[in-house]
């Protein structure tokens, strides 16, 4: 049987689709614990990423502290990460899943505001200055706004590379995505390997879609084409 | 006043100080040498000589415990011989061993005879408890693959499902059948559970059980940790498995006879088998091997973290074979 025919014969079956088990709960998993690992990557990165982008320093450090996410592989985080959380209560699967989640996530939202914000051309937050503007008014009026198109592309490369690797928790009992690979392939059953994987892939491509649409609407500035 | 140069260099040291931090040194249990020479005390290996156009033997490992130190048993066994022998990872499940021996990336594997003959028969269910009998099928599947099986050994790994000792009081469990009156009970084990026939499906078929509405699929070595922590209630275990005793756990007596005889075996290519001296050698190793000896060096592994290669060469010694 062809790989396709698998792949269709697991999806048509309305009871791989409900339950606790099933596709439709699976889904909503993989995307809650993908929006919490991101919005959390946002919430510690962006403040400290638009602060020292301000004062233009420390970033070298910072971003080599930050990076520390993407040099140690997400699996050995996920492993290190269960056992503290069985001690401490937090359980199986969503918690341990969740800390490797936000350490892959933060690295891209910090290096690209703190870029954004350090890379804007001294001439004009001297100009906002020199226009009688506060260093908050500048950060807030002139660094922040500069600094969105670039803030937005490290977040939806967080989001995509979380929707990918979420599929990780799988091994420490967290039931998103990855469940279906890790199953498919200890069972030897293709159809629902395939299941995992596609879901993942589609998954990753609405999420890049979705923050396409998005980066549109908030900063419709960068839209225009050619010399403004 | 810092210079650039040094805040450059504690940029980029710092992530390294602290990745070295984290990560206790863990030695790979490498294939060295000097451990397997040291042993020269004149047993059945090291006396043993191979014969001079001998293939190269690699032997493939699983992804637990157990079957890393069974296979650096073999190893240095035959390596005290002198065979040019490697040791080759295959990972958690059966399909991939068969394909590497498929492939001819690995030749030698140790083995359970139940399990084994039912990943060949797509759990047919033909293993009984009768040691040889199950053998004995194996290998009519394994002529099929040009493989062999040796010699079962007295040593047993079955599937054990055990639960704490606070659960067994508390629910009245002693056996599988007791499992009946709980189907609420949280199973926690490997994914192919679910379809292993020693697992959820011989406990629906054979106790009328049917856990699979809570069934939890974990990593092996999860398993445990997530018993002692109460996010399971059962967990599916290896009988040899030390913690059993070491935790305190109660094992539910599978007083129905689900299970068959997983004991442990050599699996090879026929290739191999017809080298003069080969099978004596895995034999003498074989009849080394008891349930409850394995039961210790799985400890010595899980609870001392021993590297499988010093516990490979202390048994081999012990029995006299180095």
């Amino acid at each position: 049987m062809s790989a396709w025919s698998e792949l269709v014969d697991y999806l048509t079956v309305a009871d791989h689709w409900w339950g606790r088990r099933g596709i439709a709960t699976r889904i909503g998993d993989h995307v809650q614990i993908s929006v919490a690992a991101t919005a959390a990557a946002v919430a510690l990165a962006v403040p400290p990423a638009l602060w020292l982008g301000h004062i233009r320093r420390g970033g070298a450090v910072a971003t080599a502290a930050v990076n520390v996410g993407r040099a140690v592989p997400s699996f050995a985080i996920v492993a290190l990460a269960l056992p503290i959380s069985l001690r401490y209560g937090f359980g199986l699967g969503f918690w341990p899943t969740l800390v490797a989640l936000v350490a892959l996530a933060l690295p891209p939202i910090f290096t690209n505001t703190y870029a954004g914000v350090a890379g804007i051309d001294r001439a004009v937050t001297d100009a906002a200055r020199g226009m009688g503007m506060r260093g908050h008014e500048v950060l807030w009026r002139v660094e922040a706004p500069n600094a969105l198109p670039l803030l937005l592309t490290g977040v939806r490369t967080s989001a995509v590379q979380v929707v990918a690797t979420a599929t990780l928790g799988a091994f420490v009992g967290f039931g998103g995505l990855g469940a279906f690979i890790n199953e498919g392939f200890r069972q030897q059953d293709d159809g629902k390997q395939l299941t995992g994987a596609v879901l993942v892939a589609v998954l990753a491509i609405a999420t890049e879609l979705l923050f396409g649409v998005g980066q549109r609407l908030l900063t419709p500035w960068t839209n225009r084409k050619g010399p403004r | 006043m810092t210079t650039r140069p040094a805040r450059w260099l504690l940029a980029m040291l710092l992530p390294l100080a602290i990745i070295a931090a984290g990560c206790g040194s863990d030695d790979d249990d490498s294939a060295s040498d000097t451990t397997a020479a040291s042993g020269e005390g004149g047993g059945a290996c090291s006396e043993a000589t191979a014969p001079d156009d001998a293939p190269a033997i690699t032997i493939g490992a699983q992804d637990f415990g157990e079957s890393a130190i069974l296979a650096e048993i073999y190893r240095q066994c035959l390596d005290a011989a002198g065979y040019d022998v490697s040791i080759q990872e295959v990972g958690g499940f059966r399909d991939l061993e068969l394909a590497a021996f498929d492939g001819g990336d690995i030749n030698l594997a140790p083995e359970y005879a139940a399990s084994m003959l039912e990943a060949l028969n797509d759990q047919a269910g033909e293993a009984t408890a009768d040691a040889q009998e199950t053998a004995d099928k194996l290998k009519g599947y394994l002529s099929d693959l040009g493989l062999v099986a040796l010699t079962p050994s007295e040593a047993v790994d079955t599937n054990a499902l055990v639960v704490t000792k606070e659960t067994a009081d508390k629910l009245d469990l002693t056996s599988l059948s007791d499992l009946a009156d709980h189907p609420e009970l949280v199973l926690g084990g490997p994914a192919d559970c679910e379809t292993n026939a020693f697992c959820l499906p011989g406990l629906k078929s054979v106790y009328g059980v049917d856990l699979s509405a809570g069934f939890t699929p974990l990593e092996p070595a999860a398993v445990a940790p997530a018993l002692d922590a109460g996010e399971i209630d059962v967990a599916l275990l290896f009988s040899t498995d030390s913690r059993i005793v070491t935790n305190d756990y109660v094992l539910l007596e599978d007083d129905k006879g689900m299970l068959a005889a997983d004991n442990v075996l050599p699996v090879l290519t026929t290739e191999l088998a017809d080298v003069e001296g080969l099978s004596d050698l895995l034999d003498a190793i074989s009849e080394s091997l008891t349930t409850s000896g394995l039961t210790e060096l799985n400890r010595r592994f899980d609870v001392d973290v021993e590297d499988a290669d010093k516990i490979a060469e202390s048994h081999l010694t012990d029995a006299g074979l180095l």
